[in-house]
């Protein structure tokens, strides 16, 4: 929802399912490279390195370290959120019904 | 080395001072062998076993522990660290308060989303993990919010508009700066666990009040680069939050 925010503000429409399908043109600038770092970060994969230095080497040192610190804080906030059960606040649940029902998101949900 | 920006480091200090120090509910020893036990998680076979199986519940080989704890909580660290999209109320509700309390949960929870920031920012980054730190004596806390109630996660949380002004000032600290957001009511049974995750999410993410600034860009990357790294992040893990 914040990218739908930013994309507002730049006066840009971004294709959100980027989030489930990779290969999906998000719209966002460089994205390809971040999302290749940021599934290497996850899968700890043998192309991690490689991954890495195609983001410094775009986007240059700080906009690595930012992207590193961005990805690493998700890993973390995802298993907050996981192990206690916080259910999505109704009013984001009631807009993004139609964001999660398209992308299937609430396929995510623990039973 | 890679330059990175002063503010990340010193939090990324702040949290490992946090993490060796008494907590609210667990000792600096207690707390660092439940981050060597997140740390450790990534190269356990058991773990691996149970991330490739159908179902979490499959019967999997003992973990490859090392810090002494007991063995149940190890399986529970090991769970949250490393296949946490898969934990439901039925786990949850079988593991508190038969493995530890709900207080002590919350707390770990805390310690292993702290060491796991930490410790995949270092590792996206190609450094070495920093050494666990030497835990540091004293006294637990033990605050905990009087209004904790339970209000739709699985554990109990508290609402900003439910401290008063005699809790003590860890409790009073959670919201300030700080939206409602139920991912910041997740850790409120302990505060200084709310306090300190979020020390550090304002570092490696935004600060609250820099979230929807998209007049401004604090950091390399833009709000669209950062927003669709989290997304993205956060599907590879199954997380609908």
């Amino acid at each position: 929802m914040l990218l739908r925010g930013s994309g507002q503000h730049a006066g840009q429409t971004y294709d959100d399912r980027f989030a489930i399908d990779a290969k999906t043109d998000s719209g966002v600038p460089h994205a390809r490279v971040l999302l290749d770092f940021a599934e290497a970060c996850s899968a700890l994969s043998a192309d991690l390195a490689d991954r890495r230095e195609a983001v410094r080497n775009t986007l240059g040192e700080a906009a690595l370290v930012d992207a590193a610190a961005t990805i690493a804080i998700f890993q973390a906030v995802v298993k907050i959120a996981d192990a206690t059960g916080i259910p999505l606040e109704d009013a984001k649940a009631e807009i993004s019904a139609a964001f999660r029902a398209d992308l299937d998101l609430d396929a995510f949900v623990a039973e | 080395m890679p330059e990175i920006r002063e503010d990340l480091g010193a939090a990324h200090a702040r949290a490992w001072l946090r993490l060796a120090a008494p907590g609210a509910w667990q000792t600096g020893a207690e707390k660092v062998a439940i981050a060597a036990e997140a740390r450790a998680a990534l190269d356990c076979p058991a773990c691996a076993q149970r991330k490739a199986a159908l179902s979490p519940e499959q019967p999997i080989q003992a973990h490859a522990g090392l810090s002494g704890l007991d063995t149940a909580l190890v399986d529970l660290i090991h769970r949250i660290r490393t296949d946490a999209d898969r934990l439901t109320p039925a786990w949850f509700a079988r593991v508190v308060p038969s493995i530890l309390s709900v207080e002590r949960y919350v707390e770990t929870v805390g310690i292993i989303a702290e060491v796991t920031a930490v410790d995949s920012f270092m590792t996206a980054m190609g450094m070495p993990l920093w050494p666990l730190p030497a835990p540091l004596a004293g006294k637990l806390t033990g605050v905990r919010p009087k209004a904790a109630k339970l209000a739709g996660a699985w554990v109990p949380t508290v609402a900003p508009e439910d401290i008063s002004t005699d809790d003590p000032e860890p409790v009073q600290a959670m919201y300030r700066n700080r939206s409602a957001a139920n991912i910041h009511r997740a850790l409120s049974l302990v505060p200084e666990a709310v306090n300190g995750f979020f020390d550090l999410d304002d570092a490696m993410y935004l600060p609250d009040a820099l979230l929807r600034k998209f007049e401004e860009e604090p950091r390399a990357i833009t709000h669209a680069q950062i927003e669709l790294l989290a997304a993205r992040v956060s599907a590879l893990n199954r997380c609908l939050y």
